[in-house]
C-alpha cells in the first residue's frame, strides 16, 4: 500500500498537483498581508477573486487573449480595494461587516454578470504552461518546480519581493507604522489614509488575480461559485502565517501539499475512508496552528478606524 | 367616522373580489417553482431539470404553466425558507431537486395539504409528496462496459462529489459493468468532498490521469471542470452524467447518461390533472425511457461496432429483467 505512495513519479505528481493548488491562495494571502499590515482586514476576499475569476474570464472569451483577462482583473482589483477603502477607511465602518458586505456583493454581481453576458458553460484558452530553460530539465525539480503557466511563477516569486518590500524598504516601513501605531505615524507627517488605500488597492489585484488563476490558469473556464471558499482560507493563512510572506508561504504549502496527498491517496485506492482524506488538509491546518500558537503577534491597530480627532 | 367605515368596507368588498378573480385565473393555470442547489446553467443536475421544466412548458402552452425558479440553495435550511414561501404564494407543484430536501419537505408538506412536493434522488412518497428516483445505476453499468472495452491503461478514473444518493447508484453500476467486461480494469474512485469546486475536480482529473486512467467519469456539477481538465490530454475520454455535456468539450466527452426529466414533471402534472397531489414513487429506467445514453456525434467512430452491439444488448437486457445491476444494500 504505502509503498506505492513512495514510487517517485507518484511524489513528483503529488508536489506538482501541491505547488498549482498553492497558487491561489499564495496570491489572495500575501495581498491580504499587505491589507492587514496596514491596518485593515479585509473579508471580503473572497468577493474579489469571484469578480476577478470572472471578469478575467469573460474578457478572455471575447478578447481570445487571457492576457486582456488579467488587465481587466487588475482592474476588477483596483475597483473592488477603493470600494473597500471608500466605505472601512474614508467612511470608517465596521470592517468586519464591510468584508462581509463585500464578499456578497462580488459573489451576487459575478453570477449576475455571468448570466447575462454568457449564460452557459463554455471553455477558453487559458495561459499555457512555460518550462523554463534548462531549470525544467533538472530531474524531478524540473518537473515540479519549473513546468507550470507563468501565474504560478509569479504568485512564489511575490513571496521574496513582499518580504523585500515590507522589511527592506522605507515604504515597507511606513506600511507596518500604518497597522501598528497609526497615530506616530500621522505625526510623523505619513498619511495612513493614502497608506492603507493603497494596501487595500494592492491586496485587491492579488485577490483579483487569485480568482483570474482559477479560470485562466488552473480550469480554463468559469462556472458559478469557482472560488469555493478559497478566499476565506486565505484569510486564514494570513493569520496562520503570523503576517510574514515566507509564513504565508509555509501555510499556502502546506495546506496545498496535504489536500495534493489527500488526493492521490484517493487516486491510489488507498483504503482511508474518503470523508477522513478530505478533512485531512483542514484539521492538520487547525493541530499546526494549535501546536505553533506560542505567541499570536499582529498589526496593533488591525480593525481599527483611523481618525486624526482621535475618537 | 361613518365615511371611513364605508371605505373600509368597500375596499374590504373589492379586495375580495379582485382575490376572487386572482383565484379564478390560477385554477387554469398550473404553478411550478423549482428549488435548485446550483443554477440553471451548470451543465448538469439542475440545469437538465430546468430544461425538463420548461420543455413541459411549451408543451403545455406559456399560458397554462407558470414557472419560478430559486438557485444556489444547496443548503437544505436555505431552501425551506424558499419552499414555504412558494407554498404559502399557491403554487401547485414546488420541485426540490435533491436528496438532501427530503427532510424538510416531509416538515414543510403537512402543513399545505393541497400542494404538491416533490425531490428526488429519493424514494420515499408521501400524501402529498412525490418522489423521483433515476436509475443512475443502469446507464453507468453501460458506460462502465464502454470503459471497460476502451482503455488502454486498465485503469478507470471516477471524479465523485460526495458519497451520497446518484453518486453511490451511479459508482457501483459503472463498477459493474467494467467488472462485467474487463475484469483486469481497475475503477479508481475518488471523491472531491464538494459538489461544486469545479477546481477541485480539475485537480482529482488531472493526479487520475496522472497516474495513468485514460477514461473518465463522474456525477454532479462540479464535473464540467474535470471535463475542461480531460480535454487537455489527447486520447483521454470523458463518460458523463445528468445530460448531454459535449458542448464544453466535443472531442472529450464520448457519451452520456442523460435523464428525462421533463416525463417526470409531465407525470406529476398529470397526476395533479387526475387529483392525486403525490404518494408516487416515480422511477427514471432504461425501461420507461426516462434515462438513455447519448453517444457524442463528433465521435461515434471512437466505438467500435461490435462493443456498440454488446451495449444495446446489454440494455435490452436491462429493459426485459434479464440482467439487473445491484445497488449496494
Amino acid at each position: 500500500m504505502i509503498d506505492q505512495l513512495l514510487q517517485m513519479s507518484v511524489i513528483v505528481g503529488i508536489i506538482t498537483t501541491g505547488v498549482r493548488l498553492a497558487t491561489p491562495f499564495l496570491l489572495a494571502a500575501l495581498g491580504e498581508m499587505f491589507d492587514q499590515r496596514a491596518g485593515v482586514y479585509n473579508l471580503g476576499v473572497e468577493g474579489i477573486m469571484m469578480m476577478g475569476a470572472f471578469v478575467g474570464f469573460w474578457v478572455a472569451l471575447r478578447s481570445g487573449s487571457p492576457w486582456w483577462g488579467i488587465l481587466a482583473a487588475i482592474g476588477v482589483g483596483i475597483f473592488m480595494g477603493l470600494l473597500m477603502g471608500l466605505i472601512s477607511i474614508t467612511l470608517q465602518a465596521e470592517q468586519g461587516i464591510s468584508g462581509i458586505g463585500l464578499y456578497m456583493f462580488g459573489v451576487g454581481l459575478a453570477g449576475y454578470l455571468f448570466r447575462i453576458t454568457v449564460g452557459y458553460i463554455t471553455g477558453i484558452e487559458g495561459f499555457k504552461p512555460i518550462a523554463i530553460p534548462y531549470l525544467s530539465d533538472l530531474p524531478i525539480v524540473g518537473q515540479i518546480f519549473f513546468n507550470h503557466n507563468w501565474m504560478v511563477y509569479f504568485a512564489f516569486l511575490m513571496v521574496p519581493v513582499s518580504w523585500f518590500v515590507l522589511y527592506k524598504t522605507t515604504w515597507g516601513l511606513k506600511i507596518r507604522s500604518a497597522g501598528m501605531t497609526p497615530e506616530a505615524a500621522d505625526t510623523l507627517g505619513l498619511s495612513v489614509v493614502a497608506i492603507r488605500y493603497t494596501c487595500l488597492v494592492i491586496g485587491s489585484i492579488a485577490a483579483a488575480l487569485a480568482g483570474a488563476f482559477l479560470t485562466l490558469g488552473h480550469t480554463n473556464m468559469y462556472a458559478d461559485n469557482i472560488s469555493a471558499g478559497r478566499g476565506f482560507i486565505a484569510v486564514a493563512l494570513v493569520y496562520f502565517g503570523r503576517w510574514s510572506p515566507w509564513g504565508i508561504l509555509g501555510g499556502a504549502l502546506f495546506f496545498s501539499l496535504v489536500d495534493a496527498l489527500q488526493l492521490w491517496v484517493q487516486v491510489l485506492g488507498l483504503n482511508i475512508p474518503y470523508e477522513f482524506a478530505v478533512m485531512a488538509p483542514y484539521v492538520l491546518t487547525i493541530l499546526a496552528l494549535t501546536v505553533a500558537a506560542r505567541q499570536i503577534w499582529g498589526p496593533a491597530a488591525l480593525g481599527k478606524p483611523f481618525n486624526r480627532e482621535g475618537d | 367616522m361613518k365615511k371611513l367605515s364605508i371605505l373600509i368596507v368597500s375596499l374590504l368588498i373589492l379586495s375580495a373580489l379582485l382575490s376572487a378573480c386572482a383565484g379564478q385565473q390560477q385554477a387554469q393555470k398550473i404553478r411550478i417553482a423549482l428549488i435548485l442547489p446550483s443554477t440553471v446553467d451548470d451543465l448538469s443536475w439542475s440545469q437538465g431539470m430546468t430544461e425538463g421544466v420548461k420543455a413541459v412548458q411549451a408543451e403545455l402552452g406559456e399560458d397554462k404553466v407558470e414557472v419560478a425558479i430559486s438557485e444556489r440553495l444547496g443548503n437544505p435550511t436555505d431552501a425551506a425558507a424558499a419552499i414555504r414561501q412558494y407554498a404559502s404564494q399557491g403554487f401547485d407543484l414546488i420541485i426540490a431537486h435533491g436528496s438532501q430536501y427530503q427532510s424538510v419537505l416531509e416538515e414543510i408538506a403537512p402543513e399545505f395539504p393541497k400542494t404538491s412536493f416533490a425531490y428526488g434522488t429519493g424514494f420515499q412518497a408521501h400524501d402529498n409528496i412525490f418522489a423521483y428516483d433515476p436509475q443512475a445505476q443502469e446507464g453507468a453499468y453501460l458506460q462502465g462496459m464502454l470503459a471497460a472495452k476502451l482503455t488502454k491503461t486498465n485503469i478507470i478514473g471516477v471524479v465523485g462529489p460526495i458519497e451520497a444518493g446518484d453518486a453511490i447508484k451511479y459508482n457501483y453500476g459503472f463498477e459493474q459493468g467494467v467488472k462485467a467486461v474487463n475484469p483486469d480494469a481497475e475503477v479508481r474512485i475518488a471523491y472531491t468532498g464538494s459538489f461544486g469546486d469545479i477546481a477541485k475536480a480539475a485537480e482529482l482529473a488531472k493526479a487520475h490521469m496522472d497516474a495513468g486512467a485514460d477514461i473518465l467519469t463522474g456525477t454532479a456539477q462540479q464535473t464540467v471542470g474535470a471535463i475542461r481538465a480531460c480535454a487537455e490530454r489527447p486520447g483521454v475520454y470523458w463518460l458523463g452524467n445528468d445530460m448531454d455535456q459535449s458542448s464544453i468539450a466535443p472531442n472529450t466527452v464520448l457519451t452520456a447518461q442523460a435523464y428525462d426529466w421533463k416525463s417526470v414533471v409531465m407525470q406529476m402534472v398529470k397526476f395533479r390533472q387526475e387529483g392525486k397531489v403525490g404518494g408516487e414513487h416515480l422511477v427514471l429506467s432504461l425501461a420507461n425511457g426516462g434515462l438513455n445514453i447519448v453517444v457524442n456525434p463528433n465521435l461515434s467512430s471512437v466505438i467500435p461496432a461490435d462493443v456498440m452491439a454488446m451495449i444495446e444488448q446489454a440494455k435490452k437486457d436491462i429493459i426485459d429483467g434479464k440482467l439487473v445491476v445491484e445497488l449496494p444494500k
